[in-house]
């Protein structure tokens, strides 16, 4: 059995796609937040000076999201707010903060009821949509803590049992740096990609330049996402499933080693490869030298591992790495393999049936039945018959 | 199962040998498996391929038609012209008879229906775009096939011409019901009278009353106002609908 590699590239980009958030969800999404956004702006906040921003972080402002599989079943959207109030850190809490939010959204009756319990650092509201398939909105309450203007770190708030703190973060310096990995392909592909995505939801979008930015994917984007998809899969039923690696370091790794190839199955294979390349930090061993110059994933001398914020490089995303004798690093590095296996060693498989079963294994059954033809044409007998369509129906719905 | 339909679902197994299986029910007939076909349409390309189906044939076929769904999974949940129900939505129920009447057999249905609208799907999932048009959705949708049939130009002579066919069926010799003045017969006889023919009492109703409930609507939000003559009219129809 041959396979193209184009046309499984296009699978790739196509299941991609598929767990991906379609335009109308994320049109939905958008309206959401920006209504919550209006109410918590009109709130007033003791303290407060100027304006309250809400913009969105994560996988939602980056356009790597993936529709979360729970226990096999598509399940809701997870989107992320950062509500950032016009507070000086020094004049209010972190508990008063976080607070503050928690009871503008309860004075709004449906807000109350679709609000979870207070969460470590967000507020977040549930949800459920007519089609079924609803999202969580994550607010995140925060407050500004960058030096000069131009500095967009803030400090949000943190709660452990009964008692409220501060932590850093940077999303927007984040989203930033990631639109710089993010540029050129980009700027590549964001025009053919808008004219077909405002063909195809013309209801929503009216011209070209109504299609919002955060719509059009890069190969790296699209990477990204079909490793988050195989992440949850894998972990799913893992024993482990803590030890399942984080978004934030797969984005991170993948933004940096993205060589700006032009179609999904190279990228991935791009950076797939160069990941694996730092599987010897395991056993302490050396890597390649360029890598090692790079330094992205390291050893520091006590042993314990250092994966960087590249906004913040006081920040270590694999601070826990060397727990339990290195079980994260282990479990990342195993999941590289097996992501080189699962998607990238396909030109091995016998029958298309194995081959089905496999990616069905590693990316969802659904995702990949509804795709599969792209890869292998459905074997079609010569004698079908032959129809000539005169006098067309319309296809409509009904309501 | 009558004999009549036995006899269809034996010619659509000659042609399309992969509609084989075949269950009957208290209500309705399923026949389910694969069609393949190579379709083409006059300036557009030939495309090949197979999908499977399942149609759910009412025992009162051809005067109701049957239900049909895709059943792997392969409509993109981004086509939009499925029912909430998860049927395939061929066109508006009076299209459908249009369609139907010029083959009134599941072969018939099969070819000018099914067919078409897979190749409809194939053609958007690979150009973005429908090579046969689309209807609006829901009420619009038929409103819109009566004011393009009759090339009206309001709501209103829609509601009129389809409150005439509900009323009267075909009467030449009445006043048409576009408004024109002119007899039926000499204005728009034609049209009045396949569309007479192409409906039963059902599809009549149905889009009666989605046409009346649009005008409705508008009514209460001061967009129209229906005539004397109208309202009178529209008393006595909805007394029958509503039986």
């Amino acid at each position: 059995m041959t396979i193209d590699i184009r046309k499984y590239s296009e699978f790739l980009e196509q299941t991609a796609s598929e767990i991906d958030i379609p335009p109308g969800k994320y049109q939905d999404a958008v309206d959401r937040y920006q209504a919550v956004g209006r109410w918590l702006e009109e709130g007033t906040y003791s303290g407060s000076s100027g304006e309250l921003i809400i913009y969105p972080q994560g996988s939602f402002r980056l356009g790597t999201v993936v529709r979360p599989i729970r226990g096999g079943i598509e399940a809701s959207y997870d989107i992320d707010l950062v509500c950032e109030l016009p507070l000086q850190k020094d004049r209010t809490t972190p508990q008063s903060v976080k607070l503050m939010v928690g009871d503008r959204l309860r004075e709004h009756g449906t807000y109350r009821e679709l609000l979870d319990p207070e969460g470590r650092r967000c507020w977040t509201l549930e949800y459920t949509e007519q089609d079924g398939v609803g999202f969580h909105l994550d607010v995140l309450p925060a407050i500004l803590d960058g030096r000069g203007l131009l500095d967009t770190a803030i400090a949000i708030t943190d709660k452990k049992g009964e008692s409220y703190f501060w932590s850093a973060s940077n999303p927007r310096g984040y989203g930033v740096w990631f639109d710089g990995k993010n540029a050129a392909a980009f700027a590549r592909t964001a025009f053919e990609q808008k004219e077909n995505i405002q063909r195809r939801a013309s209801l929503i979008y009216s011209s070209i330049d109504k299609v919002p930015d955060q719509l059009v994917r890069t190969p790296l984007q699209r990477a990204i996402q079909l490793m988050k998809r195989h992440r949850d899969l894998r972990f799913n039923h893992h024993e482990r499933i803590e030890c399942a690696p984080i978004s934030i370091i797969i984005t991170t790794l993948a933004a940096h080693l993205y060589g700006n190839e032009p179609d999904v199955y190279s990228a991935l294979s791009g950076i797939v490869g160069k990941l694996r390349a730092h599987a010897a930090l395991v056993e302490s061993g050396a890597i390649e030298r360029s890598l090692a110059t790079i330094g992205l994933i390291r050893r520091k001398p006590d042993g314990t591992w250092y994966i960087g914020n590249p906004v913040n490089p006081g920040e270590n995303f694999a601070d826990r790495w060397h727990e339990d004798n290195h079980a994260r690093a282990r479990a990342f590095f195993s999941w590289v393999d097996a992501l080189q296996k699962d998607l990238l060693n396909i030109l091995g498989e016998t029958t298309p049936r194995l081959l089905k079963e496999h990616l069905s294994k590693a990316l969802g059954a659904t995702v990949v039945t509804k795709n599969f033809d792209v890869l292998i044409p459905p074997v079609s007998a010569i004698d079908a018959p032959r129809i000539h369509i005169t006098n067309a129906a319309k296809p409509w719905r009904d309501v | 199962m009558t004999e009549g339909l036995r006899r269809q679902i034996v010619e659509l197994a000659s042609v399309h040998s992969g509609l084989k299986n075949v269950v009957e029910h208290d209500a309705e007939t399923i026949v389910s498996g694969t069609l393949l076909f190579e379709a083409s349409a006059d300036g557009l390309e030939t495309i090949k391929e197979s999908f499977e189906i399942e149609l759910m044939i009412p025992h009162d076929f051809p005067e109701t038609l049957p239900r049909v769904k895709e059943t792997a999974g392969r409509i993109d949940t981004r086509y939009e012209h499925r029912n909430p129900s998860g049927t395939l939505c061929l066109a508006v129920p009076i299209e459908q008879r249009r369609v139907l009447l010029e083959q009134p057999t599941l072969l018939g249905c099969v070819n000018r229906l099914v067919v078409p609208y897979l190749y409809g799907y194939c053609f958007w999932k690979k150009h973005g775009r429908h090579p046969f048009d689309e209807a609006a959705h829901g009420h619009e949708g038929i409103l819109r096939h009566y004011m393009d049939t009759f090339s009206l130009r309001d709501d209103l002579s829609a509601l009129a011409v389809i409150s005439f066919l509900l009323e009267h069926g075909y009467r030449g010799h009445h006043d048409c019901p576009c408004g024109s003045g002119l007899r039926v017969k000499i204005c728009h006889g034609q049209a009045l009278l396949a569309l007479h023919q192409q409906h039963t009492p059902q599809t009549l109703r149905g889009d009666f009353i989605a046409v009346f409930d649009l005008c409705f609507a508008k009514f209460q939000n001061g967009q129209i106002s229906f005539p004397q003559r109208m309202r009178l009219q529209l008393a006595r129809l909805l007394k029958i609908v509503s039986k």
